[in-house]
């Protein structure tokens, strides 16, 4: 028992260790790769104007984006949203856990590219959706997510993980 | 110049300590040779005070806007306040890293000149101490160093800091965390000191004990000062989100609670040694981890920096390396240390141990739940959120239970087993009044909910035992330990009030047009909207309602506004707040409908003060504790 007991001691943070190890070290690529297309979560809530979001308004092909105020790596993808937005794709703010007066300052000092934002303060859209931290970009097609990337959205992960998606349903249409 | 200047210096420090632990490779562990430790020491204070000037040297650097420095540019500004201007360092990775580490340092060189020059453990506790400092300054300036230059030509103005950490209750949230967190490097040191020396007579308890005690009460406001920042500040709306950087957060605490409670027991009856010994290691452990999670960018959260895997690799390797450094000591002395003394059964340290395994099992699911996502998407690709509803499941039981042992062991002796007639005389009267008050609540609110009900029941019994003992302390002289008495009844304050918050709560979407005037319920009546107005401010817009109601006979008003920025068109919403004592009543106008009436928010947030009272009648029962003259 005690042999056992100094054996455990010593052996599962060695476990843990690796195991954090295996996921810092994940190649990026394979996440992609594995992600199943699932249906956006069915929801009702207002916008940050106040107005109610119409489920059409996620038609045809969205990126989604989670954001808010508070985070300090949305304001670092910012302008590659802002680029984006201009003739890419037309992008839908999911508002994270913030305030709407905090959220509609920070749109109008930083620039706005989103469509409209969906104001989230509590999270529960975003749960539903699997949403783990902002920021935090999805590829809907038809309302369908199709893809996910987590953390900062750029153009080496929006050539390799979205663009391939986008021209695929492109083409299949 | 002085950016330099204060680059080296924290890069003479990390030779100075590689230097102690280089020249102490040169004698035996074990061995007492007064010119060597005066030597390691004069190095050890040199190290530190390097760090210290330093440190300032960069809060001068930011004071003065030096915008050379890519940190201080792209979290400062010149318009800030000089006191936003210091809180800036620690807004991002690189610059509270730094704080982290002065902390580290801080209570480091405190502790090792507070120990006598002769004590046989303050070789090697030094020498644990220097490691641990050297490898997190390595981490800084080779990972994430704070003091690099914008070459060849400097910013010319600041990106300013986030506008939501200018705020007062940041500024001193993550320093108390971390002084709370980094505090716990003293009784890790120690007890790996103690291991090492393999000197079992010693006594190791007395000399950490008010330490580890003044990071608890760190580590206790600085968890509640960022609840309090999440509903005031970021209004959320909540207190407490079970975010991974909040669950890291409460892993140590519980574990330092755990400790706290063992170190009663096993200084008043040498009892539970071995498992003391094991959760002095664990803390700092789990405060380790904590770090870990929140820098590397293992898990995206409210709190997590901008990262790159480098960091996070070297954090684990480095931290994996001290706590199989510190467990293998201690699973090799493993054998030595089983006291031959077992708890007695019925006695207060068995049901202090029992509420020892509650909260390793709280730790253990808190771990469970911050790690499941992470080896389900390595194992399947799959994304899992966790969120409250797991969390609450687990502790409301593990709650009742650990009220339950808190209720015995009130009236519990130490070291004698209780009678079981004795047992059945202090805990009648608690149940019996919880029960009957928790019949009070039912009836008043005629709102069900189990969970809640299991959190307000534990509340009570512990709220009760407490008091009766008061009561009985009041008139028979019994002994009552104050300390542990007003933190307790912070305890079930806070089980109270947390499920209380948790039934009574509520929102409600109310279409109103200007004029009319409805009853929401049966405590909210004459909800009336009298007036809305337009007026001009400078660059902006007002649109406000004012709005007035009766909240169970008393009248509030409230002026919620919508802004309109005449620039872009933006349109922003400021909710009004109104705070008694019982409850928070929080409201926000919406949009005007086709039919000319507004839509409005209304939050009702019940208990919410009462949360952080209890954290303080916690902390002020440590620091009764501490300062009574007797301890122990």
């Amino acid at each position: 028992m005690n042999q056992l007991l100094r054996f455990l001691i010593v052996i599962l943070p060695i476990l843990i260790v690796v195991f954090f190890a295996k996921v810092l070290l994940v190649d990026e690529e394979i996440k992609f790769a594995n992600f199943e297309a699932k249906n956006f979560p069915a929801f009702q809530m207002n916008d940050l104007s106040g107005n109610p979001v119409k489920a059409e308004s996620l038609d045809g092909i969205k990126l989604v984006n989670v954001w808010a105020s508070w985070c300090v790596t949305c304001l670092v993808e910012h302008p590659f949203l802002t680029k984006l937005s201009k003739n890419d794709i037309e992008i839908i703010g999911l508002n994270y856990k913030d305030a709407d007066s905090k959220a509609n300052a920070w749109l109008q000092k930083h620039g706005n590219p989103y469509l409209f934002s969906i104001y989230d303060p509590r999270g529960d859209l975003a749960f539903d959706l699997g949403v783990t931290g902002a920021p935090e970009s999805y590829l809907l097609i038809n309302n369908k997510v199709i893809g996910h990337i987590q953390g900062e959205m750029n153009q080496i992960k929006w050539e390799t993980a979205f663009l391939p998606l986008i021209e695929k349903a492109k083409q299949g249409s | 110049m002085i950016g330099e200047i204060s680059h080296f210096l924290s890069l003479s420090a990390v030779l100075l300590l590689s230097l102690i632990l280089i020249f102490n490779l040169f004698f035996s562990l074990n061995k007492f040779h007064p010119n060597q430790l005066m030597l390691s020491m004069r190095l050890f204070n040199q190290a530190c005070w390097l760090v210290f000037i330093s440190f300032g040297m960069y809060v001068y650097l930011a004071i003065s806007d030096d915008f050379s420095i890519a940190y201080i540019a792209s979290h400062s500004n010149s318009q800030l306040p000089i006191f936003y201007k210091v809180t800036s360092i620690w807004s991002a990775h690189e610059g509270s890293m730094f704080l982290w580490i002065v902390f580290l340092t801080a209570w480091s060189i405190l502790f090792v000149n507070s120990l006598d020059k002769n004590h046989p453990l303050k070789k090697l506790t030094l020498l644990m101490l220097s490691l641990i400092i050297l490898g997190f300054l390595l981490f800084l300036l080779l990972t994430s160093n704070p003091f690099e230059r914008i070459l060849p030509f400097g910013a010319i103005e600041g990106a300013d800091i986030n506008p939501i950490l200018q705020d007062p209750a940041l500024a001193i949230h993550p320093p108390m965390l971390y002084l709370g967190y980094v505090g716990f490097v003293i009784s890790f040191s120690f007890i790996t000191a103690y291991l090492l020396k393999g000197d079992f007579e010693l006594q190791w308890e007395q000399d950490i004990k008010n330490w580890s005690f003044v990071a608890w009460i760190f580590l206790t406001i600085g968890i509640a000062l960022g609840s309090w920042w999440a509903y005031y500040e970021l209004g959320w709306g909540g207190y407490w989100f079970w975010d991974p950087v909040e669950n890291v957060a409460l892993m140590p605490w519980l574990a330092a609670t755990a400790f706290m409670h063992s170190l009663f027991a096993s200084s008043k009856s040498n009892v539970l040694k071995t498992w003391t010994m094991f959760l002095g290691i664990l803390i700092f452990v789990l405060s380790l981890f904590g770090a870990f999670i929140v820098r590397s960018g293992i898990i995206d959260s409210v709190h997590s920096f901008a990262t790159d895997p480098e960091r996070g690799l070297y954090l684990l390797s480095f931290s994996g390396l001290i706590t199989l450094l510190a467990l293998s000591i201690f699973a090799y002395r493993l054998p030595d240390l089983n006291s031959s003394k077992l708890v007695v059964s019925g006695s207060k340290e068995s049901f202090l141990s029992m509420n020892n395994i509650l909260m390793i099992t709280g730790i253990f699911s808190i771990f469970l739940g911050v790690t499941y996502p992470l080896i389900i998407e390595s194992m399947s690709g799959e994304k899992v959120s966790i969120g409250p509803p797991y969390y609450n499941t687990i502790f409301s039981p593990l709650i009742l239970i650990a009220a339950i042992f808190i209720m015995i062991s009130v009236d519990a002796l130490w070291q004698r087993s209780m009678s079981l007639k004795a047992l059945f005389i202090s805990v009648t009267a608690p149940t019996l009044l919880s029960l009957l008050f928790l019949y009070l609540i039912w009836r008043a609110t005629a709102v069900f909910s189990i969970l809640a009900y299991i959190g307000i029941f534990s509340g009570f019994l512990i709220l009760f035992s407490y008091l009766f003992r008061m009561i009985n302390n009041f008139f028979n002289k019994k002994y009552i330990n104050k300390g542990s008495a007003v933190a307790h009844i912070g305890l079930g304050l806070l089980f109270f009030a947390v499920s209380m918050n948790s039934i009574l709560s509520y929102e409600k979407n109310l279409n109103l047009a200007p004029g009319e005037s409805i009853s929401v319920n049966e405590s909210l009546q004459e909800f009336s909207f009298k007036d809305i107005r337009v007026f001009k401010a400078s660059n902006h817009d007002v649109i406000s309602a004012d709005i007035s109601f009766l909240h169970d006979g008393r009248e509030i008003s409230l002026s919620p506004q919508k802004r309109k920025y005449a620039t872009r068109g933006q349109i922003t919403s400021e909710s009004a707040i109104h705070t008694s004592v019982l409850k928070d009543s929080y409201l926000t106008i919406g949009d005007q409908l086709e039919n000319g009436s507004w839509t409005f928010s209304l939050k009702i947030n019940y208990f919410i003060k009462w949360i952080w009272f209890s954290a303080a009648l916690m902390v002020s029962g440590m620091l009764l504790t501490i300062f009574k003259k007797k301890v122990l």
